[in-house]
């Protein structure tokens, strides 16, 4: 089952790379979607949601705006999920895989962030396959735009599922040594959890407000409203 | 000579059905230089095909699309409608050449990168992450988050995408008109107001889950973080990443220091 898990979590950061830009974009790449796909393949929803909710909301804060290349939050996701997965595989306690949601986490926004400049160099070499495939054209061959395409999504998925690998393999190699920090590192979860939430949820809040007082005002009302519905409607 | 003569009847169902499945690939070899020209070259190139039935007016047709086109890719379906229905013109004769083209092609890339990126990265983008997050916090043991998130995405995105080319066709380049963009405009404004309500919502349930209010200490967390990214979010460096990176350090530093 594990050798399973593994070998599918390898493929849905392959698929996940796919999904972020080069085919479709249908936000299927998304943290909190491949989180829970990565759940289900392990058997541990819990774990990948702690993770996959909190570096949702910090992809969410992350847009590709015309030629800005933005951190990789569709292979961050993936990495970040197989990371707390690996480490909180079998796990009895519950602070282990606090521990395990927390090195996640890092894991994931490293990740995203080391995926800039891999990007970067992904898209430098699809420059010299564009000028490859026009000098293919205008000699007469029509194939070249399907096999430029068909390159550059082997590529993509390359990227995405070695990136995986790589994470994934130090995640089993580190396994050891979170456990044996796991209540400092749970200690550190029950502190970072709840600020990294805040911290993404204002800046999405940003995002909706853009300076007007009455959106403000309308988060404001569905904020007191909302808490009163919530703590006077519990049991 | 009649080889290059266009088929006389217009762009079919099929091939603009065909053009929408390859628009998904518009992407698929992003680059610094052209960016999405290889993608828009390859969704194109079904109309071409069909316009063109002699090869060598196809195949330069087809390298010139290769050249720089970039736009918010959703709404690309509609500049790639446009830009097949001048084709047609342009194969019977009617149209301009190359040069307007690429106007046509600037044109439309900048209009709809305008319009698309604040619906589309700005706002639906945004929104359909708070829904996701929320449900995924309100049933944190099932998948609900994750539909929720990529059903309010995906399906404005595909029916846009798949739509936006057969409507770009019959509009041809007059598709940005004022009707259209209007409405484009009222959807920023109401998924604006939606994610202000979809945040206050969260946020309460993050104070509360359940109706059983956490610790002192996670809410202070929680408002510590939101003062914090209302401050940091004024200014786009360091990215949020970054700034979420360096809390994290902080947090290692500190259970170190007090779990010790």
């Amino acid at each position: 089952m594990k050798e399973g898990a593994w070998v599918g979590t390898l493929a849905v950061g392959g698929l996940a790379a796919l999904d972020g830009t080069p085919v479709a974009q249908t936000l299927a790449s998304q943290p909190l979607v491949t989180a829970t796909i990565l759940g289900a393949l392990w058997g541990d929803w819990s774990t990948a949601l702690g993770v996959g909710v909190v570096l949702q909301i910090l992809a969410a804060s992350t847009l590709p705006i015309g030629a800005r290349t933005p951190e990789d939050y569709s292979v961050g996701g993936v990495v970040g999920a197989g990371v707390a997965l690996t480490i909180a595989a079998g796990a009895p306690f519950e602070h282990v895989r606090q521990a395990a949601s927390l090195a996640g986490v890092l894991a994931g926004m490293i990740a995203a962030s080391l995926g800039v400049p891999l990007l970067r160099w992904q898209r430098r070499w699809n420059e010299g396959l564009a000028r490859w495939c026009e000098r293919e054209l205008r000699s007469g061959h029509e194939r070249a735009l399907a096999e430029s395409q068909g390159a550059a999504l082997v590529l993509a998925f390359a990227i995405g599922l070695a990136a995986t690998a790589f994470w994934m393999a130090l995640a089993r190699w580190g396994a050891v040594r979170v456990e044996q920090e796991s209540l400092r590192l749970a200690g550190a979860w029950h502190l970072l959890q709840p600020l990294w939430l805040g911290f993404g949820f204002a800046q999405l809040l940003h995002a909706f407000v853009q300076r007007r007082l009455e959106r403000a005002g309308v988060f404001a009302a569905a904020l007191v409203g909302a808490w009163l519905v919530i703590v006077a409607g519990a049991p | 000579m009649s080889e290059d003569r266009p088929s006389e009847r217009a762009l079919g169902r099929g091939t603009l059905l065909e053009m929408g499945l390859r628009a998904n690939l518009l992407q698929a070899a992003w680059n610094f230089e052209r960016q999405q020209g290889l993608g828009w070259a390859f969704a194109l190139a079904p109309a071409l095909r069909q316009l063109y039935p002699s090869p060598e007016t196809r195949l330069s047709r087809l390298a010139e699309h290769t050249a720089y086109f970039n736009t918010q890719p959703t709404l690309a379906s509609f500049a790639l409608g446009a830009a097949a229905r001048v084709e047609e013109d342009r194969a019977r004769g009617n149209g301009g050449d190359a040069a307007s083209m690429a106007r046509l092609k600037s044109a439309l890339g900048s209009t709809l990168a305008a319009l698309g990126d604040r619906l589309f990265w700005f706002s639906l983008r945004p929104f359909a992450a708070a829904i996701g997050v929320l449900v995924a916090m309100v049933h944190p043991r099932h998948g609900f988050g994750a539909w929720a998130l990529w059903l309010v995405y995906a399906l404005p995105h595909l029916t846009m995408r798949f739509g936006g080319v057969g409507w770009g066709y019959a509009a041809g380049p007059a598709v940005l008109s004022g009707a259209f963009r209007e409405r484009l405009e009222r959807a920023v404004r109401v998924l604006a107001f939606l994610g202000c309500v979809v945040l206050g919502v969260a946020l309460a349930w993050a104070l509360a889950p359940g109706g059983e209010p956490r610790p002192i200490a996670v809410q202070c967390a929680l408002a510590v973080g939101l003062g914090a990214g209302l401050l940091t979010a004024q200014r786009a460096r360091p990215s949020p990443t970054r700034w979420a990176l360096a809390f994290g350090a902080l947090g290692l530093i500190l259970a170190w220091r007090f779990h010790g």
